[in-house]
This record gives structure tokens, C-alpha cells and sequence, in this order.
């Protein structure tokens, strides 16, 4: 006859009586699917489940609604993000009527392992702002610190330029800063401008590497306020002072030399006009600050005749260079990447 | 759709509800099970869905077959049929890429390669796992081990979200009985599935992530810049979060079935407690190990043919089984390294037992399990020997502090504490008023979500399995 569960000296025992035996088998079944019989668990309702779940849904609810809008930001546009979308809305609202937010903000942000990032940190209109003259060395420097940030697309480059440089014995500390899912043109979850500066200003790099652009596209205020969709010179304009006011950020931050890669031709010939307008934005806001910023154009190497290819020729050998996605770039286009940003890198300084 | 966002916190107490409200009526509940779980899936991928529905389909076919025939040559057809197309399907979207980049390398240095097309190919999230319980579902029945279910039954089996893209894997003997009939409303382990779920939620992010992050991330991408102090500590720190990031999916997989009126087998039982590889075996990944236990080893001939064929059956289980976790080398050499942990164990005959006691096996079987490790998350060969140059160089150490050592300490103490009062803790935990652990869970999952960083939550490890 089964024992009772009190019978049980600890729940593996009683495991080890529930298992379906194999005798002579070297390896008995591990599978334990009575386990929480056994355990004397099952004495509530299925709709004491459903209860509990929606205290705990209700309860996010009242704290944390607002989180609902910042988490949509960071989905792939569709129906999931539709839905999302309309949940945030009312969310938002109930949390913004209660003062809890802020009481768990309070109570919560010592936990925060970095400093909250979105807000208004670039200028609503483009042009007009004046740019620092950059004093560029016209002998090589020593570098000492290099940081590589952007967003998805700047990993696996930053592991790849770190790699490389270690491999030549370079003493060069490589900060690895990437944010995934975040734009220039979509401040709610990261705002590029404020990173920007606190990058300069935490990390202390002597030149930066910037990766960024799979996720652009989003409208933007305009100088009069009103929102500027993608994509065309007025979203382009806009994009421009942008990406021009983050480089200030950096040099004015102590940075002496900004590699900023354009982003090579993705397979959605959907993404191409966006591509295009990021990539014509990053040229002229580095050609209007001279040598302080150099564009390492990938577009000749990776997708030669703007045509998009899973593979190039890598020491004669056709080689996968792009994620299933058609947008990154696996290991291997990584590494080619961070050898045209070393290449940069080594006419203007020494390691 | 991964379990800790937003979608999924939207997604989740709509479908509990109207699943509890349509469990009494069998008919409808079942068809919209399937459709929620492929809700579910199609947030990764719609196109993904055609895949999961043509496994479904295939295998029902040959599992049909197989059950209305007595020919025993036809039967091994029908499953052979069967077994292809599952791992075909594996194949083709898993290891393409590896056939033509790495594996035609090799052949083409024989003069055996073969000109196929350098494409990439999108891996289906989950295919490892679904594609394996297909091939439990055709086994199973040719081995008369379980009934052929209905079309229905099937999908749901194989499509049921909770482990639907990481696991465990669970075998159609296990879950078909449990359509059988609807989920007992009034004896579902509330407790327990939400204590599963938070402490699922603190193991991935508040654990695993932040080791990732401080330490573990740091030193695997550059060894190189790195000396053994640090290099040891990024060792400890992965094998700490490879578990809190495995085992606190599969806690949240678990919690959530019980909240559902399911139950799924134990995939973790504190594996760092092993004393030896076979040990740690079964009580790592329990659900994958018995997997190749029974659809590959036994099969191979397993122990019955002999001593070196044992050990050629091992080596090439755990090989495959290293493989199955991704196409690259590394973890080809990983599985060989555990089979050769595991013949040398099987050749030893149990006299470590009787020579060294249980806390030196314990501490050898522990740091051997850690360096297979660290081949597991190399990305490549190259980098397990810049690593391995990286343990045994002088230099400071840089990345300790009282929370990185704490949290490592605290994961692999928390295994081998005695049994009794941790069962303890989750026997108390698991009998608290379900509303009581509502409000826990939400005040669990404000805190762990005051921990992540602006980059977000990284995606469990064994996504990309």
C-alpha cells in the first residue's frame, strides 16, 4: 500500500516511490511527473489561478503601466505591437491617475544598474546650433581608450575589434556599449542624445566606434513640432542634426576621433529608402566636421552596387558575412568590418 | 514571445482564464489551445507556424500508419519515414549553414565536396525541442509504448506553449494521458506553479543576466585581456548562469503548465551535487540526457555489445547530443568531452567510489564539469585555447566584487545544502493562499524588473538551441 506523504522522511524519498520503476536498468526514470501529487500541492481552484494572475497583472498595473509604452517601443512593428500599442494607452492612463509609479520608482531605482536614458536630449530642429571647431592631431596619438556602441548592429563588432586588438598585443581598453533595439530616431527607450554625452563623459574614450541604424525609420518632431515621417530630405534634415549632435557630444566630451560605419544594404528591399537617408545623413553630418569623424563606408565591401548578398569573397573563399535576418552581420562580416575600422583607426593613432 | 516581457504578461491571463472557463468543454478548449499556442509562436515567426504544422502533420501520418499495421518491416518504414522528416527538418534549418561553411571544407580537402548554395537559412525558434518530441510520439508508438493520439491531440502536444520553444522536453507518453481527459479544476498546485515562476524570474534575470553582464560577457568575448584571477571567476560566474538562465526557464515553463493543470517532467536536480559525470547526467538537462538515453544509446546498443563498443556508443550520444545545442565545433568537442568523462567513469566500474571520498569526487567532478564549460561557450576552438591561456597567466584581478562572488557562491551553496530544507521552503511557499503568492509575483517581478539594464533582457541561452 502507498505511504502517506507524512510518511515520507523528504520529498526525494517520496519521489523515489512515485518513479516508475525499471529494474535493472543503470538509469531509472527521471521524468517525476507525480511529483506534485506527491507533495500534497493540488488544493486550490483553476480560477484561484486565474485570480491570482490577475491580482498580480492588476498590481503591475498600478505600479508600472507606464512601462507598457517604452516596452511596444522595443517590438518589431506588427499586430503584436498593435496590440501593445493599445494596451499602453489605457495603462498608461490608470498608472499616470495613481501615485504609485512613483513610490516604486523610489523604492526600486538604487536596484538600476544604469542611469535612465530617454527624454529630450536632442534639439527638436535641425541646423542652427553652431558646431564646435574640432582641433584634430595631425601627428598619430596614443590610444588608450576606444569605446564601441550602437545599437544591435555594433555587436558582434565590438568582441571583433577588441579580439583584434588584443591578438596584436595592444594595450587599448575597448568599452563595449551596445543597445539593442534602440535609434536615433525613437528616444523612448534610449535617447541617443543624453547617451551620448554621458558615454563621453563616463567612459572617457579617446575615439569612439559607432554601429547603428537597424532600427530607424521612426517619425521625428520637426522644427515647428509637427512629426516628419520617413523617409525624404525633411526626415533626412532632422536625422542629420541628430547624428551632427551627437558627434559634437562626444567631441566636445574629450573624444578626438569619432569611426562612424554606414549601414551596408539589407535584404527588405522595404528598409533600402531608410538605409539610404541614414547612411546620406551620417556623410554630411561627418563631412561638415571635417577629420574628427571619418565614415567607414561598408557598403563597397559587403553590398558593392547597393545589392544585397549573404556572402562575399574573404581570401578567395565565398563566405556567409550576413545574420538569416538580412540585416546584421554574423562573425565572419564582423571580422571584416573591424579590420576597415582598424585600418581607421591606425592612420590616426598609435597602439 | 519569451516569457518575461510584456506580450507575454498580456498574453498569459487571457488564455488562463478562457482556458479554465473552456476546460469543461473538450471540444472547444482543444482547438483553441492549439491556436493560442500558435499564437504564441507566430510571435517570433508566422512563417515558423507552417513548420510546426507540417511536424504535427507528418508525424501523425506515420504514427498512424505504424499503429494499423502489424508488418513489423512496414512498421520500421512508417517510423523511419517519420524520424527523417522530423530531423530532416532539424537538419536543414539548423545545420545547413555548418554543412556548407565548415562541414564542405573538409570534404572539399578530401575531394569530396559538393557545390551547394552559400544561403543563410532563419533558425525556427524551438525546432530542437519539438522536432525531438515528434520523434518520441513516432517511437513511442512503434514501440507500442503509447496510443496513437488524435490530429488534435497531436498539434497540442506539440505546439503547447509553455514548452513549446525551450523545453523540457516532454514525451508523448508523458502528455497525451493528460488530454484525455480535462485538467481537474479543483486540483491545480497554484503554490507551487507561481513560486516556479518567480523564482524562475530572479534565477534568469536578477542571477544569470547580471553574471553575464559584470563578469561572464567581459572575459569570454576578449580572454586575451584577461589573467587567471579573472579568468577563473568568468568560469565559476557561466556555470552559475548557465544554470539560473536553463533552470529558471524551465521553472517558468513548469509553473506555468501547473497553472494550466499540467504537470511536466524535472529537468534540474541540483547538478552541481554530482559526483561524477554520470551523476550530473541525471540531474542536468534531465529531460535532453534520458532523450538520448532512449531514442539514441539504447538504440546504438547502449552497454550490451561489449566494452568498446559502450564507449564508441557513448562518445558518439554525447557528440550528437553537443551538436543538437548548436552546429559548431565546440560543441561537438564539448559532447565528446562528456563522453569521455563518461567512459572513463563506465570504465572505472565505480572504484572511485571506494577509493576517494564523496567530497573529492564531488570537487573533481565539479571543476571538470566547469572546464567543459568553458568549450561550451567558446564560440570557437580558438577561443577555448586563448581562454585556457588566460587561466594559467599572472595579472590582477578586476572584476571581483561582493555581489558577483556572493551570487556565484549562493547558486552552487543553494545545491549542496541537505535536500530537507529546501523542500522545505518550497513545501511552505507552495501551500500560501494563491492570492497571498499573486501579490508576491508581482512585487517579485517590480523588483527583478528595476534590474534590467536599458539593453534589456538578453534571450535565454537555450533559444538559440
Amino acid at each position: 500500500m502507498a505511504k502517506a506523504p507524512e510518511q515520507f522522511e523528504t520529498i526525494a524519498e517520496m519521489e523515489a516511490e512515485a518513479r516508475p520503476g525499471r529494474e535493472g536498468e543503470p538509469h531509472g526514470d527521471d521524468s517525476l511527473m507525480g511529483r506534485f501529487d506527491r507533495w500534497d500541492l493540488r488544493r486550490f481552484t483553476g480560477w484561484d489561478a486565474v485570480k491570482a494572475v490577475a491580482l498580480t497583472t492588476f498590481l503591475l498595473l498600478i505600479f508600472a503601466g507606464g512601462s507598457v509604452h517604452k516596452a511596444a517601443d522595443e517590438l518589431k512593428p506588427g499586430l503584436g505591437r498593435d496590440i501593445v500599442k493599445a494596451v499602453a494607452g489605457p495603462a498608461g492612463w490608470i498608472s499616470d491617475q495613481l501615485p504609485l509609479a512613483d513610490t516604486r520608482r523610489d523604492l526600486t531605482s538604487w536596484l538600476s544598474p544604469d542611469q535612465q536614458l530617454t527624454g529630450q536630449g536632442f534639439r527638436a530642429a535641425p541646423g542652427g546650433a553652431g558646431r564646435p571647431t574640432t582641433q584634430v592631431p595631425t601627428t598619430p596619438q596614443p590610444l588608450d581608450r576606444l569605446l564601441v556602441t550602437g545599437d544591435s548592429l555594433s555587436t558582434p563588432l565590438d568582441i571583433e575589434i577588441a579580439r583584434k586588438l588584443a591578438d596584436q598585443g595592444a594595450s587599448v581598453e575597448v568599452t563595449r556599449d551596445p543597445h539593442l533595439a534602440t535609434g536615433i530616431s525613437n528616444t523612448g527607450l534610449v535617447d541617443w542624445g543624453q547617451l551620448s554625452s554621458s558615454q563621453a563623459a563616463n567612459d572617457d574614450p579617446d575615439a569612439v566606434v559607432l554601429f547603428i541604424g537597424a532600427n530607424e525609420g521612426y517619425p521625428m518632431p520637426g522644427p515647428n513640432g509637427q512629426q516628419v515621417s520617413c523617409c525624404g530630405p525633411a526626415w533626412e534634415a532632422i536625422f542629420q542634426s541628430r547624428v551632427g549632435q551627437m558627434m559634437d557630444n562626444y567631441l566636445q566630451g574629450g573624444v578626438q576621433r569619432i569611426y562612424w560605419l554606414t549601414v551596408p544594404t539589407q535584404r527588405d528591399p522595404a528598409r533600402k529608402p531608410i538605409a539610404d537617408d541614414v547612411n546620406q545623413a551620417v556623410r554630411a553630418a561627418a563631412a561638415e566636421r571635417g577629420a574628427a569623424v571619418r565614415v567607414v563606408d561598408l557598403i563597397p565591401t559587403f553590398t558593392p552596387g547597393d545589392r544585397y548578398r549573404d556572402s562575399i569573397d574573404i581570401d578567395g573563399k565565398q563566405t556567409i558575412v550576413r545574420e538569416s535576418d538580412g540585416i546584421h552581420l554574423n562573425e565572419d562580416g564582423s571580422s571584416v568590418a573591424a579590420d576597415l575600422v582598424l585600418q581607421a583607426v591606425d592612420r590616426d593613432f598609435d597602439y | 514571445m519569451l516569457f518575461p516581457t510584456i506580450e507575454f504578461a498580456i498574453f498569459f491571463p487571457i488564455v488562463l482564464a478562457l482556458s479554465w472557463a473552456l476546460m469543461p468543454r473538450q471540444q472547444i478548449w482543444k482547438p483553441f489551445i492549439v491556436v493560442a499556442s500558435y499564437v504564441f509562436y507566430a510571435a517570433a515567426d508566422p512563417r515558423f507556424c507552417l513548420l510546426l504544422a507540417a511536424i504535427t502533420l507528418v508525424s501523425q501520418l506515420a504514427v498512424v500508419a505504424i499503429h494499423r499495421t502489424e508488418d513489423e518491416r512496414l512498421r520500421k518504414w512508417f517510423t523511419a519515414g517519420g524520424v527523417v522528416f522530423d530531423l530532416g527538418i532539424l537538419a536543414v534549418f539548423k545545420y545547413y549553414g555548418f554543412f556548407v561553411s565548415d562541414v564542405s571544407d573538409v570534404l572539399d580537402s578530401i575531394h569530396l565536396g559538393m557545390p551547394l548554395p552559400l544561403v543563410t537559412i532563419a533558425l525556427p525558434i524551438g525546432v530542437s525541442f519539438f522536432s525531438f518530441q515528434a520523434v518520441t510520439y513516432v517511437v513511442d508508438v512503434k514501440r507500442r509504448q503509447t496510443e496513437p493520439a488524435s490530429l488534435l491531440d497531436a498539434a497540442i502536444y506539440l505546439s503547447f506553449f509553455p514548452h513549446l520553444v525551450a523545453g523540457p522536453i516532454v514525451r508523448a507518453s508523458e502528455f497525451l494521458p493528460q488530454l484525455k481527459k480535462p485538467r481537474d479544476p479543483d486540483r491545480v498546485a497554484v503554490g507551487a506553479g507561481l513560486t516556479l515562476i518567480a523564482l524562475g524570474l530572479i534565477k534568469k534575470v536578477m542571477i544569470a543576466d547580471y553574471l553575464a553582464r559584470e563578469v561572464v560577457d567581459k572575459v569570454f568575448a576578449v580572454p586575451q585581456a584577461y589573467s587567471a584571477p579573472d579568468a577563473i571567476l568568468a568560469a565559476y560566474a557561466y556555470a552559475a548562469q548557465i544554470f539560473c538562465d536553463f533552470s529558471g526557464y524551465t521553472d517558468m515553463a513548469i509553473g506555468l503548465a501547473l497553472l494550466m493543470g499540467f504537470v511536466f517532467p524535472q529537468n534540474f536536480n541540483s547538478p552541481y551535487r554530482a559526483t561524477g559525470f554520470r551523476d550530473f547526467w541525471r540531474r542536468w538537462h534531465m529531460t535532453l540526457s534520458r532523450f538520448l538515453r532512449d531514442y539514441l544509446y539504447i538504440p546504438l546498443g547502449g552497454n550490451r555489445k561489449g566494452r568498446v563498443r559502450t564507449y564508441i556508443n557513448l562518445m558518439l550520444t554525447m557528440a550528437l547530443g553537443g551538436l543538437w545545442h548548436g552546429a559548431a565545433w565546440n560543441f561537438v568537442a564539448w559532447g565528446a568531452y562528456q563522453g569521455t568523462g563518461l567512459s572513463a567513469e563506465h570504465a572505472i566500474n565505480g572504484r572511485l567510489g571506494r577509493i576517494f571520498p564523496g567530497w573529492l569526487r564531488w570537487f573533481v567532478t565539479f571543476n571538470l564539469i566547469v572546464v567543459g564549460w568553458i568549450l561550451f561557450r567558446s564560440t570557437d576552438l580558438s577561443l577555448f585555447g586563448d581562454y585556457m591561456s588566460a587561466l594559467v597567466r599572472s595579472g590582477p584581478a578586476t572584476l571581483y566584487s561582493v555581489p558577483v562572488v556572493g551570487a556565484i557562491l549562493l547558486v552552487i551553496g543553494l545545491q549542496l545544502l541537505p535536500e530537507r530544507p529546501m523542500e522545505g521552503i518550497e513545501l511552505r511557499l507552495g501551500r500560501l493562499r494563491p492570492l497571498l503568492l499573486g501579490a508576491a509575483l508581482a512585487v517579485v517581478v517590480l523588483i527583478v524588473g528595476a534590474t534590467v539594464p536599458s539593453q534589456g533582457v538578453p534571450p535565454f541561452i537555450y533559444f538559440r538551441f
